[in-house]
């Protein structure tokens, strides 16, 4: 098997600056929720890696859960033509401090599902957090209350998003090449 | 026949003035009581009446097919209804099932949420906290009802032509001005045959088949109707410029709007050589209607789309490749 770093074609975001940025974030974090007990909500996958990171740079007491839900499978393919839950939290959110947290933001569509369903559940407050944020691609607008970095509209993986399931692994955040992805455009 | 739906937001007591409306202009009240009625004539009972009734099962809970069918089924009661009586119509998605109708006035009444609140306390007995609790979780029923069944959205204010604030107006000023606007629109005036060939398109549902021109736009709805964000498919023509005599000499229809975000998209899967063409006509919308949101979605933007959930296969790319006619 070769090596997943064959595949990425510029390293966008080192370990040592991932590392500092989440630990600047969770002191964020912490200092938000001073007075409460924050639950923190990670959606699945693409979080798992930045959620497993933060919580050990958060230090205030908090809770954890997570939610996965559907991915689109294209207009052939998917047959009950909505989104919906795959994985939903363990407990109730009403009355909750809720922050969501997510690998990354572009389009905005599947967290803007995300958030008006948790919503409906009548939380305390709902805020998100997300490590990435590719604004360039944004067709939902989100309010992002944490933000680790802002980046070009490329195609990324690493550090827990994939591409089909793969390079989630990667420490870091990287381009994946337009050989893997069949993308034409760009480098 | 002439309608008056009454959009309504909790706490504002809408039901007392559409019935007082009702009864001042003599039109035929449909409300709970008068929906409950029809469905027993129907021989359906109440439990499945109240499932639909303005609400409709979160998404965590599965929709099954009768509950969906009696959801459905409530449109096309009122549809038939206005067709025979003149109407105001209490909630139930009035707004959007007669959106476009001729001879039809939107109401919307609300006010400010604390005016609210306090509204419901008073009326109901609670405390603060539980009638916003009831408050949010009326708002949020009513939403998804809307969105549901016409992919609209409730609060969006283009769907109403009067919008009242009732914690600046009496009941009898809210009347008076329903009763004025009314007469303004001359609302019985409006000839059936107007009526009956508007009615048809405002009840069709989007399920992607539709009426898009390729395989993109059919891509791009279906993903939208996925994530249920609401949108319109090519609801507005903008005119760019006209001739000496006034006729349009050049226009531009975005593909889609998305009423929740009030945002034109317009999907472009064409060679470079058309894009510029088309970035010209958006640039000079941009300049013409600098109120309008409206963003190109690119070959690219598309692919990326279809790449990140694993679907970007050598058939995706040559249909983007391939030029189309808009």
């Amino acid at each position: 098997m070769k090596p997943l770093s064959q595949d990425i074609t510029e390293v966008l975001i080192t370990e040592e600056r991932i590392e500092k940025r989440v630990a600047e974030m969770g002191r964020e974090v912490a200092s938000t929720y001073q007075e409460s007990l924050p639950l923190l909500v990670g959606v699945l996958k693409g979080c798992a890696l930045f959620m497993a990171d933060l919580v050990r740079r958060i230090d205030i007491p908090l809770e954890v859960d997570f939610i996965a839900i559907q991915s689109y499978g294209g207009f052939s393919q998917s047959t009950s033509g909505a989104v919906g839950i795959t994985k939903d939290l363990d407990s109730p959110i009403e009355g909750r401090d809720v922050l969501v947290v997510e690998g990354i933001v572009d389009t905005g569509m599947t967290i803007s599902y995300l958030l008006r369903n948790l919503e409906a559940r009548q939380p305390h407050t709902i805020r998100l957090c997300a490590f990435l944020d590719k604004p360039a691609r944004r067709i939902v607008r989100v309010p992002i209350s944490f933000r680790g970095f802002e980046i070009p509209d490329r195609f990324v993986v690493g550090y827990g998003l994939d591409f089909n399931q793969h390079y989630r692994n990667l420490p870091y955040i990287g381009v994946l090449s337009n050989e893997v992805t069949g993308l034409t455009y760009g480098k | 026949m002439a309608v008056i739906t009454i959009s309504r937001e909790p706490g504002v007591g809408g039901e007392e003035i559409a019935a007082r409306l009702a009864g001042k202009l003599g039109f035929l009240l449909v409300d709970k009581t008068h929906l409950t009625r029809l469905w027993r004539e129907i021989n359906l009972d109440d439990v499945k009446l109240s499932a639909v009734d303005e609400r409709i099962p979160s998404a965590e809970q599965i929709l099954s097919d009768e509950t969906e069918a009696c959801a459905r089924l409530l449109p096309d009661l009122l549809a038939q209804l206005a067709e025979e009586h003149d109407l105001v119509i209490v909630g139930r998605g009035g707004q959007a099932l007669f959106r476009n109708r001729p001879g039809t006035l939107h109401v919307r009444i609300g006010g400010a949420r604390d005016f609210r609140v306090r509204q419901l306390q008073d009326k109901e007995g609670l405390s603060a906290r539980e009638a916003r609790r009831q408050i949010r979780e009326l708002e949020n029923q009513r939403s998804r009802y809307v969105r549901f069944l016409y992919h609209l959205n409730w609060a969006d204010t283009t769907l109403y032509d009067l919008i009242l604030r009732m914690d600046r107006l009496s009941i009898e000023q809210a009347l008076n001005l329903i009763v004025a606007a009314a007469e303004g629109m001359r609302l019985s005036a409006v000839p059936k045959w107007q009526i009956v060939e508007s009615l048809l398109p405002e009840v069709a549902e989007q399920r992607g088949e539709g009426p898009f021109v390729n395989e993109a736009e059919r891509e791009f709805a279906h993903f939208l109707e996925f994530y249920r964000i609401p949108y319109e498919y090519e609801p507005r023509t903008f005119i760019l410029e006209t001739d000496a005599e006034g006729k349009t000499a050049e226009a531009f229809t975005p593909d889609f709007y998305l009423p929740e975000q009030n945002l034109y998209i317009e999907l472009t899967t064409m060679k470079q050589s058309l894009v510029t063409r088309k970035n010209r006509k958006v640039r000079k919308l941009r300049r013409l209607y600098p109120d309008v949101n409206i963003r190109i979605f690119y070959q690219r933007d598309f692919q990326t789309l279809l790449a990140k959930y694993g679907l970007l296969t050598n058939q995706s790319r040559q249909d983007a490749d391939a030029p189309r006619n808009n």
